[in-house]
This record gives C-alpha cells, structure tokens and sequence, in this order.
C-alpha cells in the first residue's frame, strides 16, 4: 500500500491524475486503515464475551448443590445485572459498535445463564426447546436496540437449534414459533442488505438465512413424506431464484448461499428421485391436504412470483434450466403416482442437462468452479447409476472412463481458451 | 433514536429480562414455602442438558387412572390428588378443566387413553431432577440397587403443590435426600 501512495506522488507530477484525485484517493486508505483495527477488535470482543457467556453457562451447569438456594439465586442475577450496567453504560456512553456487539453478546448469554440456575434450583420442568424459546424472547429486542450484528447471528443460530430441538423426534409436534422468531430479524436483515451489502456479515446472513430455513423445514414435516419431498424442491427452487436476483448474483458467488444451497439442493433431491425404489417405497398419494401441502404452496407462490417478476423486470437472459427445475420436478412428483417409470427416467435426464448447462454456464464465465460443478453432477448420476442398474461391468467401467476423460478434456479446453484470451488482451 | 429514548427503552428491556427470573423464583419459592407436600412414588435415569446440567428424569408409579371419558394426546388434565396415610399422593379423580374442589391438583399431559382398560395415561410436570454432574449418573445406579432391597417404595419425591403449582423439592432413597445417598 505504501508503494503505491509513493506512486502518487509519480503520477502527479506526471499529470497522469491531479492533485486533489491524488489527496482523494489518500484520504480514502487513511480511513479504511483507521477503520480495520476496530473490525479486529470487534470480532475479539464478541468472541471473548461468546467465550465467557458460554462459560458461565457451563460452571453453572455443573450444579454447586453444596451452595445454599439463597446463594445460588444470588449468583443467578450478578452476571445478570453486570452485564445490563454494561449495556446500559454503552448506551448512555455512546460508544463504539464494538462495544456494543461485545456488551450485547455478552447480556444474552447472562440472560440464559439467570433463567438456567433458577430452572436448576427449583428443578423446572420443561425441555430445552421452551427453554430456549424463552431466553430468545427476552432477548429479541436487544438486536434492534444494539443495532448488533453479533445478536442477529445469535438470534439465527439459536433460532435454529430451537427448530431442531422443537420439531424433530418430537411425534406431530410443529414449531411454528421458529417463524416468528425468523420474521423478526428480516427487517434487520434487509436494511443491512440495504446500507452495507458488502460487509462480510451480509455474506455470512446470506449463508446463515438459507441454512437455517433448510434445516428447519423438515420439523414441520407431519404426516406426509411425499410432500415433505415437496416442500424441499420447492424450497431449494426459491432459494436459486432469490440468488439470481441480479442484487446477489452479480456479487461473488461465494457470497451467494441462496444459489449454491438451491443449486445443490436440487440436484440431491434430483439425486434421490432418479432412484426407482425413490419412487416405489416413498412416493404415494396422500390424499389429504396436509400442512405440508400448504406450506408447499406457499414456497410454490413465492417462487413463481419471484420468476414472473424477473421476467419482468428482464433479468432473465438465457434459458437456464436451474430456475425452473422446480417446477417440472413437482410435476414429476405427481406423476409418480400413479407411473413408476415415467418419473424415474425423467429424473435421470434432468440431473444429465442440469450437468451439461452447468459446464456450459461455467465455459461461457470462464469459471472453473461452476465447470467442475457441471462435471460432478454427472458423475454423481454415474455414480447413482452404478448402484442399482443391472448394467454390465464393461458398460459402467466405460462410462466411468468417460467421465473421468471429460474432466480433463473439458479443463483443458477452457485453460487453452483462457490462454489465448490473456494473449489477446 | 435518541440516546435518551433509547437508554429508556433498554431499561424497559432490562427490568423485564430481571422480572422473568425473579418471577420464575417467586413462583417457585411460594408453592415450596406455603404449598402442601406429598410422596410421589418414582424411578431416576440420567440425562442431559446442554444449559442447564445433568439432570435425572423420573417415571412415576402414579400415572394412569380410570376414566370413561376419552382423552386427546397432549392435552393438559387436572389431576385432583390428596395424601394417604404416609403423606403419598392419591389421586381423588381426574378433569379436563379445573373444578370446584378444595383438593390440591396438579396439571399434566395427557400420554394416551386405552379404551379397552378404560384408563388414561398421563405424564407429570415434575419430571426433571436436576444433579451435581457427577452425581446424576450415580443416582441412577443407587436407585436400582435400593429397588433391589426387599423395601418396597422406597425412593419418593417431595413435590410442594399449590394452586396447580407443583414443585419439586427433593427426591429420597431410604428417607435420605439422593444427593446425600449418593455421596456415601
């Protein structure tokens, strides 16, 4: 960097920019270098109260039952309140957002720590999902109130667990509550995507938010496997579609998790479905209108509604499959109703051209990564095919071999394509 | 915001992230002190809690009654119960809704109705014990030796009820707490 502020000076007295662009472009790296040290210290400081929260939690959790109830339920509130006499000094301070994300982090974690002993000393019943589901009540406001992004991601994450913990092994039990808990921090979501999309915590929601709705969505599968089959294609079809918004796609695509979770998976479940027994031993016609049934139709108009407004707003370019998988991966699954074969077949071609556009999206953007992407969904098929296909050795070996040929034929071509555009240029 | 409005409205925050334990503490600490005690006959196996510590979960014996009623899963029921003559509880009769009666009771959960016995299954709130982490397991260990002793019904807990409030206080071996049978 130094070099090149050294090269400045070069370039003024050259007349190659003047001498305000070069103070410009000066006072822009002194900012951003007073800036990079308060982002260290503000990962150092969630982290350190991430570390003692959590700890504080686990001595407690071990259960001092020689201390007397009157002592234990004093230890109850002073982490409690200390961390309350930080916030609040934080807030009538006014000072730095990392001590607002440290003190805040370090308030939920005492929060859970109070209501923790209490249950502890007088042996409250109740399992870890209403235990959890409390702690993030009293918790809830303190993301807007701190602005913190460190509690935004706490809130997810335990969002999540609460999912888990709530609506899986739990007979028909449905935690509808994770929906709420979800809805709430949207708001802080969308005006960080707003004000500051390229912050590295805009990425990590943008992981976290898909992950989270991915995991969560098999609690509220109840009766119906089918449509529970359902929901997730539509799912992983509405995520691909929100990462083709040109606000996502055009960013990296390391950034993007809606795209590589809906991308990904589409072609699991595609994986699944391309499978006869898939379709012998799980696919029935539940004739009820489950919940499951409305919770797809839900995705199913959400989705939709994102594509027709796509198409409007002519963000779609070139016909690309992945957008519209979900759609023709329903019908199928309608279809396996009543035909067997049908659907498996279908399944078969579809993971086939979603491979081959795959290595045609990534030969046209030069990327290696959506290429290799494009070659490992077909030897994912090959590999599913070598399973349960009374194929001969010869024929699978052979396909084995083709397969593994069109990796290198195909990374050669594009790294020689790539070569001569460097040379062009 | 403002810093002012915003202090405030932490502060409305604060008080209740207090009042919610201090509260789960009255609550619990009025049904010990004032609420009437009984045995409830029972059997611990060790579990875990990721927050809240290892814990002993307990079977009750008392955990049917007859009923020509039927009953929905999970369901609350009002358990109306009084003491026998060694302070164990005794269940007077069971409801769907609160009733008219000077007994104490307890509201549980329904597990399931057989209708060919004509008994309801139920599930009472108190079922967590939490432990001294390495006693739990212990405890567990304790418990089926001590059920081997020719002594019948010799682990009991101490549940403090009142209004539909059901504590539980302690849970005893051979009329010793079970974090004390433990140590010896």
């Amino acid at each position: 960097m130094s070099k090149f502020l050294n090269d400045l000076d070069e370039l003024v007295k050259n007349n190659v920019i003047s001498k305000n662009i070069a103070n410009d472009i000066q006072t822009y790296y002194s900012s951003q270098k007073e800036e990079s040290p308060n982002k260290l210290f503000a990962i150092f400081g969630v982290l350190g109260s991430l570390l003692v929260g959590l700890g504080i939690i686990l001595i407690i959790a071990h259960n001092w039952d020689t201390f007397s109830k009157g002592i234990k339920t004093t230890f109850a509130f002073i982490p409690l309140l200390l961390a309350q006499l930080i916030v609040g000094y934080t807030i009538l301070k006014e000072k730095s957002n990392t001590w607002k994300e440290a003190a805040g982090v370090f308030l939920f974690f005492t929060v859970g720590a109070s209501i923790a002993l209490i249950s502890q000393i007088y042996n409250i019943p109740g399992n870890v999902s209403t235990f959890l589901l409390t702690w993030l009540l009293l918790c809830l406001p303190l993301v807007y109130l701190l602005k913190s992004n460190a509690l935004a991601i706490l809130h997810l994450v335990f969002s999540t667990y609460y999912v888990l913990k709530a609506g899986y092994f739990t007979g028909s039990y449905s935690p509808w509550k994770y929906f709420l808990l979800i809805a709430f921090i949207i708001p802080f979501y969308l005006n960080l995507l707003k004000n500051s999309p390229k912050q590295n915590i805009a990425s990590v929601l943008n992981w976290l938010f898909p992950i989270s709705l991915t995991m969560a969505m098999g609690a509220f599968i109840d009766t119906s496997a089918t449509y529970g089959f359902l929901m997730y294609i539509i799912l992983f079809g509405l995520f691909y579609n929100i990462g083709k918004i040109p606000f996502f796609n055009n960013d990296r695509l390391r950034k993007n998790g809606y795209l590589i979770i809906g991308s990904l998976g589409t072609i699991s479940v595609l994986i699944m479905m391309s499978f006869k027994s898939f379709w012998k031993e799980i696919i029935r016609n539940d004739h009820q209108l489950s919940q499951e049934v409305y919770i797809a139709a839900i995705l199913f108009v959400a989705a939709l509604s994102i594509l027709i407004y796509s198409f409007k707003k002519k963000w779609v370019h070139e016909l690309n499959l992945f957008r519209y998988v979900f759609i023709i991966m329903a019908v199928l699954l309608f279809i396996g109703f009543g035909n067997l074969t049908i659907p498996t077949v279908l399944s078969n071609i579809l993971i086939l051209f979603l491979g081959l556009i795959a290595i045609k999206i990534g030969s046209n953007k030069m990327h290696f990564g959506i290429l290799n992407y494009g070659l490992l969904i077909i030897t994912a098929l090959v590999i599913a095919r070598f399973f349960d296909t009374n194929l001969s050795f010869v024929v699978r070996g052979l396909l084995f071999i083709g397969v593994g040929v069109g990796f290198f034929v195909t990374n050669y071509l594009m790294l020689k394509k790539q070569r001569t555009l460097q040379k062009k240029i | 915001m403002k810093k002012k409005t915003l202090f405030l409205v932490f502060l409305a925050i604060a008080v209740i992230q207090l009042i919610v334990p201090a509260f789960m503490v009255y609550n619990n600490e009025d049904t010990l002190t004032t609420g009437t005690l009984y045995k409830f006959k029972t059997e611990p196996v060790d579990p875990n809690d990721p927050f809240r510590g290892k814990y002993v979960t307990l079977r009750y014996d008392l955990n049917s009654f007859a009923s020509n009623e039927s009953w929905k899963r999970k369901t609350p029921i009002f358990i109306y119960i009084e003491k026998d003559e060694n302070d164990f509880a005794k269940i007077t009769t069971v409801s769907k809704n609160k009733m008219d009666s000077s007994n104490d009771y307890i509201i549980g959960k329904v597990r399931w109705y057989d209708t060919y016995t004509k008994k309801v299954n139920f599930r009472l709130p108190f079922d967590r014990f939490y432990m001294e982490e390495t006693k739990a397991k212990p405890a567990e260990t304790v418990f089926r030796e001590a059920q081997r002793d020719s002594l019948p019904n010799n682990t009991y807990a101490l549940v403090a009820v009142k209004n539909g409030h059901a504590v539980l206080k302690d849970v005893l071996v051979n009329e010793k707490s079970l974090a004390a049978y433990v140590v010896e």
